[in-house]
C-alpha cells in the first residue's frame, strides 16, 4: 500500500528534473512520463474492471495552468507579476497536493475495508497531515453543498446505499481521537470539536437518508 | 557577538534614518485591494542603506528588523485571508462553476492505482481545497517576493515559503535545491529560525469557530496599527519579538489562549 503511494509521489520530481533539461530532452522526458502514466493507467483499467483509456493526457496530470493563475491573482496585488516557472511550480503543488491527502484519505478507507473515498475522508486526512486551518471552512462548503445540491445528487442515480455509507463514515470520524501530525499544532482539536458542534445538522442529514440503523453497527465496530 | 551588539546599539538611530523615506516610498508599490488589512511597510532598499555609509553591522540589524516587519505583515494577511474565506463560503450558493474542474481532480486522484472509488461529493470538496491551498501558497511567496524587493513572483519565492512551512514538507521535492540553498543562506543572517517557529504557529491556533469571533478578527487587525507605531520607535527586533505576540493573543479566544501556551 504505502510503495503505491510512495511510487505516486517519486514521479514528480522526473518532471521538475525535466524541466531543467533542453527542450527536446525535455519532450523526451515527457513522453516517458506519458507512457508511464499509460501503464499506469492501463494497469488500473484492468484492476478496477472500469472502461478507461488507457492513454493518459500530459495536461491530465496538473490542473488548468488559467484557472490556477487566475486564483493567484485573487491574492496578489494588482501590480504583481508571475512569471512562468512559478506557474508551472504551482501547478505541480496542487496535484502534488491531491495525490498527497488522497494518499492518506484511500489508507483510511483500506484500513476499515472501505472502498469508497468520501468527502469526509478527504477531511479527516487533511487534518490528520496539519491542514487544520481548512477544515473548518470546507465544512460549512460541505454542508452548505449537501443542502443545495442533495436532491440533484440523488437524481443523478447515485443509490441511496452509498449515501448510508457516507453517514456511517461520518459516524465512525467522530469517534477517535484526532491524529497529531506535527507536534507543534496543538490547534487540531478545534476543527474536531467544529465537527463535534456541527452534529445536529448531521443528524439531521441521515434522518432525510434514514440511515439511523445503518450506522449503529460502524460505531460498535469502531468502539 | 560584538558586531552583533554593536549594530543591536545602533538600532534606533537606523529607526529614525529609515522612518523618512520609508513613508513616501510605502505608499506607491503596495495596494491590498484584494485582502482586508493594512497596507505593508515597504523598507529602505540595501543602495539607500549603502549610501548612507553604515558599517555592515546596522545593515545586518536593518534586515532584522525588516524582516520581523515583513513575517508580521504575513501573520496579518493570513489571518485576514482565512476569516475571508469562511465568510465567502457562507455566502456560496452555486456549485456548479467550480475554479477547478472535477474531473480533472478525479483523474489525479485516481493516478494512484490503490485507489479504488470515489464519492461524487470528495472531488467537490477538493475543488475548494485546492482553491484555498493555491491561495495560501501564493500568498506566503508573495511575502518572499517583496522581502527581495521584487513585483514578479518567482520560483525561488515558492521554494522560499515551502521551506518556511511545516505543512508544505510534502513539496520539497518539487523545487529544485539551488532555490532552497539560496533560501537557506538568505535567511541564517537573519535568524530564521526562532522566528519562524512562533510566527508559524500562530495561524494554525487561529481558529475563528463563530462569526462573533471574525469580528473580533477584524478587530485585532485594527488593533495593529497602533501596534506597529511604538515598534518602529522602539527599533529592537529582540525585544519586539515577545512584546508582539502578547499583543496578538490576548484578543482571540481563550480557547486559543489556553492552546498557545502549550507550544
Amino acid at each position: 500500500m504505502e510503495t503505491g503511494g510512495f511510487h505516486g509521489y517519486r514521479k514528480l520530481p522526473n518532471t521538475t528534473s525535466g524541466l531543467k533539461l533542453s527542450v527536446s530532452d525535455m519532450n523526451m522526458n515527457m513522453r516517458q512520463q506519458q507512457v508511464a502514466s499509460s501503464d499506469q493507467n492501463c494497469s488500473n483499467h484492468s484492476a478496477a474492471g472500469e472502461e478507461n483509456e488507457c492513454t493518459v493526457r500530459e495536461q491530465d496530470r496538473f490542473m488548468p495552468i488559467a484557472n490556477v493563475i487566475r486564483i493567484m491573482r485573487k491574492i496578489l496585488p494588482p501590480h504583481a507579476k508571475i512569471s512562468d516557472d512559478a506557474k508551472e511550480t504551482i501547478q505541480e503543488c496542487v496535484s502534488e497536493y491531491i495525490s498527497f491527502i488522497t494518499g492518506e484519505a484511500n489508507e483510511r478507507c483500506q484500513r476499515e475495508q472501505r472502498k469508497t473515498i468520501t468527502a469526509e475522508d478527504v477531511l479527516w486526512a487533511m487534518s490528520k497531515l496539519g491542514f487544520d486551518d481548512y477544515i473548518e471552512p470546507l465544512t460549512m462548503y460541505l454542508h452548505r453543498y449537501r443542502e443545495l445540491e442533495g436532491d440533484r445528487t440523488s437524481m443523478r442515480g447515485e443509490p441511496l446505499g452509498k449515501r448510508t455509507v457516507e453517514y456511517a463514515t461520518l459516524a465512525t470520524a467522530f469517534v477517535p481521537p484526532p491524529f497529531h501530525h506535527h507536534n507543534g499544532y496543538f490547534g487540531a482539536a478545534m476543527p474536531m470539536g467544529t465537527y463535534v458542534r456541527e452534529t445536529p445538522p448531521n443528524a439531521a442529514s441521515s434522518h432525510h437518508h434514514h440511515g439511523i440503523s445503518n450506522a449503529h453497527e460502524p460505531n460498535a465496530r469502531s468502539i | 557577538m560584538d558586531n552583533q551588539g554593536h549594530g543591536h546599539g545602533q538600532n534606533p538611530s537606523m529607526g529614525i534614518v529609515g522612518n523618512g523615506p520609508q513613508l513616501p516610498y510605502g505608499s506607491n508599490p503596495y495596494q491590498a485591494s484584494h485582502i482586508t488589512g493594512s497596507p505593508g511597510m515597504v523598507v529602505a532598499s540595501p543602495g539607500t542603506i549603502q549610501s548612507t555609509g553604515q558599517p555592515a553591522a546596522t545593515q545586518l540589524g536593518q534586515h532584522q528588523l525588516a524582516y520581523q516587519q515583513q513575517q508580521q505583515q504575513l501573520q496579518q494577511r493570513l489571518q485576514a485571508f482565512w476569516a475571508n474565506q469562511y465568510q465567502e463560503i457562507k455566502k456560496v450558493t452555486d456549485f456548479k462553476n467550480h475554479s477547478l474542474p472535477l474531473a480533472r481532480i478525479k483523474k489525479i486522484m485516481k493516478a494512484d492505482e490503490d485507489v479504488r472509488m470515489i464519492s461524487a461529493e470528495a472531488p467537490v470538496i477538493f475543488a475548494r481545497a485546492c482553491e484555498m491551498f493555491i491561495l495560501e501558497l501564493t500568498l506566503r511567496s508573495w511575502n518572499h517576493t517583496e522581502e527581495n524587493k521584487r513585483r514578479t513572483l518567482q520560483k525561488n519565492d515558492i521554494a522560499a515559503a515551502i521551506t518556511r512551512t511545516d505543512i508544505f514538507d510534502f513539496l520539497v521535492d518539487i523545487v529544485p535545491r539551488e532555490d532552497l540553498k539560496d533560501e537557506v543562506l538568505a535567511s541564517m543572517p537573519r535568524g530564521t529560525v526562532p522566528v519562524t517557529g512562533p510566527a508559524e504557529a500562530l495561524p494554525y491556533c487561529y481558529i475563528p469557530p463563530q462569526h462573533a469571533q471574525q469580528v473580533g478578527a477584524a478587530g485585532v487587525m485594527m488593533g495593529n496599527k497602533p501596534v506597529m507605531d511604538p515598534y518602529a520607535q522602539q527599533s529592537h527586533p529582540y525585544n519586539m519579538a515577545p512584546q508582539m505576540w502578547p499583543q496578538l493573543l490576548p484578543p482571540p479566544p481563550p480557547e486559543q489562549q489556553q492552546s498557545s501556551p502549550d507550544q
